[in-house]
């Protein structure tokens, strides 16, 4: 079987980690392994990559299962199988403001900078509000650099702003998923519900 | 060049994908479906009475009188809207079958293409088990008969799942929340949206179990204890039977359940299923019964059907190094073009002829020069022959 993990600069998340390894899974060697490599272990290939390309794995049958975040799901909206909340690495997509800002004075559509572009449509569509969503990665740094006056990115980049941002609203909450390719979910049913067999008890009490 | 989701098939590829269709139109002959062709535009109406979520984004246009028009997204629609209005008189059941693209708004996110190919089967007129079977015996027959082997055909029932859902006891508008939920095997969500509604715990522990005992083999008669309701038992029983039945007809082997096979399509209203292969991630055909769908065209008979992604196969066939294999190799004859009536012999004899102009350099073997009166021909690395046309053609019939 093969499973991707979504990791970042440092490896797998410390809390993924923890819960691999309470259901037996080989956390530690992922913890240290770099993105875009191939871990073996047993009859298992981990393959710790960028969350976008666990999904495009996922979806092309190259991958069984992936796990990544549940704020990627939004934005990408993939054709995959949500099994199992993972329940670490919890955060919330938020849309902040500088403190004491006034939305929407000198502009009819306020610009957000976010790393959700999709996300911050749907979710302003939904409540009947323009706005001009910029793609940008740090978007917590947009308002110090004049690129926009809000943000919708996770709380925790929020709360590391340089300029005192203050939350508006929470627009969802997010943790790691366990996902599954539409074939995998028929071809490789046995493993996955083994998988999930596994991965259930070392939740309880997260 | 080209609009975005929109792509050219070449000469090899081409001649690949035609070898799995005529393979597939001869195996749809074989079971009595007869071909038909559907116009690209229909009506925007004729496609909208379908009420399918995924016509929303298609591609429309307007006729000289100002009529809406559209691009077909599929080709059950057109087919249910063709039998409706061409078959009313005639017994039934009727089988039809078709190889055509169809188009959907490009979306690369889900790996789905603007302009797709599909080969597909309709049986009209017929409610019973006996049809789901041979639909689902058509799709596998058809899938083997290409070689490709691995491949899975998932069962399941829209009835199974609606009324499990309905034993949730859940209010209207989460139900549909949690319908929605379940199409897209977003589980996360449908554990939160039981929990704020406080569905009805045995049934809620019932669901859970099946949807994990998707795809393995006592999955079924474990779901058997898990039914609740008479609906639940029918739903599971009929499942069996058309199981029963394509296992008689000698594919058991290729057939799963999924209990948790929902499909998007919102015309679905029994069993449905879909093919999956190895090394391909989305389904390589899907199908299912859509008894409602032709009395949107005011004729209430029941059908089911299924399509094959030809894209999708074709990659599951190379995968399985299953490719049709390659159309005979072509004879390049230089000076062909100038004496026409040899390229003609030639080709009476069988052979593929690509006439070059003389002085011209052949790429590849076999090749036939003609210099003056004299002939060289070189079938391969190595086996050459030279001499009079007669003595090339020798040398052809016995290659």
């Amino acid at each position: 079987m093969r499973l991707g993990v979504a990791t970042a600069d440092g490896g797998a998340p410390a809390g993924l980690v923890d819960v691999l390894e309470a259901a037996g899974l080989p956390g530690e060697v992922l913890r240290a392994a770099p993105t875009a490599s191939l871990v073996i272990a047993g009859d298992t290939t981990w393959v710790p990559a960028a969350g976008a390309d666990v999904l495009a794995g996922c979806m092309r049958g190259a991958l069984d299962a992936g796990i990544v975040g549940k704020d990627l799901l939004l934005e990408e909206e993939p054709d995959v199988y949500e099994l199992l909340d993972l329940g670490v690495c919890r955060d919330a997509i938020v849309y902040a403001m500088p403190r004491g800002m006034t939305p929407g004075r000198s502009r009819s559509r306020p610009r957000v900078a976010t790393p959700y572009p999709r996300v911050a449509r749907r979710h302003f569509g939904a409540t009947g509000r323009q706005v001009e969503a910029i793609a940008f990665g740090a978007a917590a740094l947009a308002p110090a650099l004049g690129i926009a006056e809000g943000v919708l990115d996770l709380r925790s980049r929020v709360e590391l702003a340089p300029l005192d941002l203050e939350v508006r609203e929470e627009v969802a909450t997010v943790s790691l998923r366990l996902v599954a390719g539409r074939a995998a979910h028929t071809l490789r049913a046995p493993e996955l519900a083994a998988l999930l067999e596994r991965l259930r008890p070392s939740l309880e009490g997260i | 060049m080209i609009p975005e989701g929109m792509h050219d098939v070449l000469p090899p590829e081409t001649a690949e994908l035609r070898a799995i269709e005529n393979a597939l139109c001869r195996r749809f002959a074989a079971y009595g479906y007869g071909e038909v062709r559907t116009p690209w535009l229909e009506f925007a109406e004729t496609l909208e009475a379908a009420q399918d979520d995924t016509l929303e984004a298609g591609y429309r246009l307007y006729d000289q009188q100002g009529h809406e028009l559209m691009l077909r997204t599929d080709m059950t629609v057109p087919v249910a809207r063709l039998a409706a209005s061409r078959y009313r008189d005639k017994p039934l059941p009727l089988r039809f079958f078709y190889v055509a693209p169809s188009i959907r708004p490009w979306a690369p996110q889900r790996s789905q293409d603007g302009e797709f190919e599909q080969a597909g089967a309709e049986l009209l007129g017929l409610s019973s088990v006996t049809a789901d079977a041979e639909c689902v015996t058509l799709l596998c027959d058809a899938l083997s008969g290409l070689g490709l082997e691995g491949f899975r055909v998932a069962l399941g029932t829209v009835a199974f799942y609606t009324a499990l859902v309905d034993a949730l006891g859940l209010p209207a508008d989460d139900r549909e929340t949690f319908l929605e939920a379940l199409a897209g095997k977003d589980y996360p969500l449908l554990e939160s949206i039981a929990d704020n509604a406080e569905a009805d715990e045995a049934a809620l522990k019932a669901l859970w179990r099946t949807l994990e005992l998707s795809g393995t083999r006592d999955g079924l008669t474990q779901a058997r204890k898990l039914a609740t309701s008479d609906a639940m038992e029918d739903a599971i029983q009929h499942l069996v039977e058309v199981r029963d039945l394509v296992d008689d007809a000698g594919f058991g082997d290729a057939v799963t359940f999924d209990f948790g096979l929902f499909q998007d399509l919102t015309y679905y209203s029994g069993v449905i299923f879909e093919a999956y292969a190895p090394g391909v991630g989305l389904p390589i055909a899907s199908g299912g019964r859509y008894d409602g769908l032709l009395e949107r065209f005011e004729w209430d008979i029941p059908g089911v059907g299924f399509a094959i992604s030809l894209d999708r196969l074709h990659d599951a066939l190379e995968e399985a190094g299953a490719a049709p294999a390659a159309a005979p190799a072509c004879l390049t004859f230089v000076g062909g073009l100038e004496h026409p009536e040899q390229a003609t012999e030639l080709r009476r004899a069988g052979w593929a002829v690509c006439a070059l102009r003389e002085g011209a350099v052949p790429k590849a073997r076999p090749w036939l020069v003609r210099e003056g009166n004299s002939y060289r021909l070189e079938l391969a690395e190595g086996r050459a022959v030279a001499g009079s046309w007669k003595d090339v053609l020798r040398a052809l019939e016995s290659a």
